[in-house]
């Protein structure tokens, strides 16, 4: 029997580089994607796992999902060239809008319906544009598997479970447990190249595109009408201030100066 | 009408978390027409070490769901026994702190219920219906979005540092409500096999002053100088994301973003440009005071005073004449 990886991927705009329109909206044209790199680590650790358990096991086979409008296709194939065995799109306008809670619902039917002899999950913790890191937790819970967060590295790997460290807060831990598994890492491995066999196979390889009646999906809870939370406003933070400029003092001037803040500060404390 | 406010008490080492604190004053202090109540998830043992600062928490309620399974922090057994209880006191607002517990519990929590989940609020508003709006950083800080929920409770996770550390210290005794679950399904195949506390960081965010300092000190010896400054002074020093990453601080003192949101009386800012992502974690500030010899860094026009100079060579002058001051002191 094949033990069957899944790995969560998503495409997000480069938020190193957003640029603006004149309503303080983002400009989405020119804007570039790339894989989410928390995605990255998360393909990464699935070679990782790959790598150890591939002592024991010889059919190992990693396969990468991602939701989103046809040309996120291109995170899929990046997966492939790093070393996923095979993808598969979600992609319907029906999906468009989903919160967490409608994208958790929508991967865990995928998981049901077309991998449902998973052993192990991998997401990215937290995709860089809406930073929430709700999908995996939630996605574990609609499947009703164990969880494990904060993931940094892999301890050790067998068929009947695995240890994993993680980094939190205020601890390191290392965690054991059996399957089926869903880790999320916080692992960001922007290093990750493929190799040209990895191009060719990303090339060659022939990805699944699924609608949500492929998937035998309620629409009530999917895309914008199964999503509960809705952005009622965004706005761009302006933190500008009627700033007081200081130039052309000396050092030991502008040192004075600060050290009076402080005291002011001080006082103001006690009063 | 009143709206029911629920908090999610975190306990780690037998205290309560500070960002748990923080939200029950924002609670009590700007949400109108409120009861605020709190639930925690402990052992009895927890429970009693923690029992006089529950005391002063200044809320009405106190729910503590009790068991000796829940001596420490397991993500399915809390989720379940959470959704459980909300399922029969569901709360209008439900509240939990943004800590890497809270953002592994919340997710799975309002997934079990089936309710919409607003993760990292900076801000917490009530509209003249009593729903939740819950404003957080998206796009790494470079927009705000303000969410609503249409499913009950309105759920949010809270970031530590967003609101002020008010001290509660009420004599308000709350009513307590005791609850023993039903636990049972305890999953043999899932076990923490060992666990390194790091070392217990300081809570240095809740500093009157902090001196932080980033990418325009140049060098990690000038970095020290952040340091030694704050010793000086008696305030805590913070750094840059890119100071960070550079390894001249540690991550534990990370402002922004990705790090800690602090809210001190006055933020010196040495050297540091102000990306929107620091600027996300220093909005709360009373006074930021920037040293930079950028006049076109951001944080110039975001400060309430900009100086044009050398941050290096300031903080050099600034623990000089400290030192000297001290010396004379001690004449």
């Amino acid at each position: 029997m094949t033990f069957k990886i899944i790995v969560c991927v998503k495409q997000v705009p480069d938020t190193a580089d957003i640029k603006w329109t004149e309503h303080n909206t983002i400009n989405r044209e020119g804007l570039d994607s790339i894989i989410n790199p928390y995605d990255l680590g998360a393909i990464k650790l699935a070679q990782n796992f790959k790598l150890m358990l591939s002592r024991r096991l010889s059919n190992i086979e990693i396969i990468a999902v991602t939701m989103g409008p046809p040309q996120a296709q291109d995170v899929l194939k990046k997966a492939i060239s790093l070393g996923c065995d095979g993808a598969y799109m979600l992609s319907d306008k029906k999906f468009a809008c989903a919160d967490t809670l409608a994208t958790a619902y929508t991967l865990s039917q995928f998981v049901h319906i077309k991998v449902p002899d998973y052993k192990l999950i991998i997401c990215g913790q937290q995709a860089i544009d809406g930073d929430t890191a709700q999908t995996p937790s939630s996605m574990a819970e609609k499947l009703g598997i164990r969880q494990i967060t904060n993931v940094i590295g892999i301890k050790e790997v067998n068929e009947a479970y695995s240890i994993w460290s993680t980094d939190t807060t205020d601890s390191y831990q290392e965690i054991k447990s059996g399957y089926p598994l869903l880790v999320a890492t916080k692992l960001k491995d922007l290093d990750l190249l493929p190799n040209i066999n990895g191009y060719i196979k990303a090339h060659n390889t022939k990805i699944e595109i699924l609608s949500a009646e492929d998937l035998a999906l309620d629409s009530n809870k999917i895309g914008l009408k199964g999503s509960p939370t809705k952005v009622k406003t965004a706005f761009r933070p302006n933190y500008q201030k009627n700033t007081l400029v200081i130039d052309n003092q000396s050092n030991a001037d502008c040192a004075d100066f600060i050290l009076g803040e402080i005291e002011k500060c001080r006082i103001n404390n006690e009063q | 009408m009143s709206n029911k406010v629920l908090v999610y008490v975190e306990i780690n080492n037998n205290k309560i978390e500070k960002v748990s604190k923080e939200i029950i004053a924002k609670a009590s202090e700007s949400f109108v027409n409120s009861e605020v109540n709190a639930v925690l998830i402990s052992d009895e043992n927890t429970y009693e070490h923690v029992y006089n600062e529950l005391c002063g928490l200044n809320i009405s309620k106190l729910y503590v769901i009790v068991d000796k399974l829940f001596d420490s922090y397991n993500t399915c057994l809390f989720s379940d026994v959470l959704s459980n209880f909300l399922r029969e006191n569901t709360p209008d607002i439900f509240l939990i702190g943004a800590t890497t517990n809270g953002r592994d519990l919340a997710p799975r929590t309002a997934s079990n219920l089936d309710i919409g989940l607003t993760a990292d609020c900076t801000d917490l508003q009530i509209d003249e219906n009593g729903n939740l709006l819950a404003t957080r950083p998206t796009y790494g800080g470079k927009l705000l979005a303000t969410i609503v929920s249409r499913t009950k409770p309105n759920f949010a996770t809270v970031r530590s540092g967003a609101f002020a550390c008010t001290d509660l210290n009420s004599d308000k005794e709350p009513e307590i409500i005791k609850i023993n679950p039903n636990v049972n399904n305890i999953d043999a195949l899932f076990q923490v096999i060992s666990c390194k506390p790091k070392p217990q960081a300081e809570d240095w965010t809740c500093a009157e002053i902090i001196v932080s300092g980033g990418l325009g000190l140049n060098s990690k010896d000038n970095f020290d100088l952040i340091y030694k400054l704050s010793e000086l002074i008696g305030a805590k020093p913070a750094a840059t994301r890119a100071a960070v990453e550079l390894g001249w601080a540690p991550e534990s003192i990370q402002v922004g973003q990705t790090g800690s949101s602090v809210s001190p009386k006055l933020y010196l800012a040495f050297g540091i440009s102000g990306a929107m992502q620091h600027m996300v974690g220093i909005s709360n500030a009373d006074k930021i005071i920037a040293i930079n010899t950028n006049t076109n860094a951001p944080i110039m026009s975001q400060s309430d005073i900009a100086i044009v100079a050398d941050a290096a060579a300031v903080l050099k002058d600034m623990i000089e004449k400290l030192s000297v001051k001290s010396k004379q002191a001690h004449l």
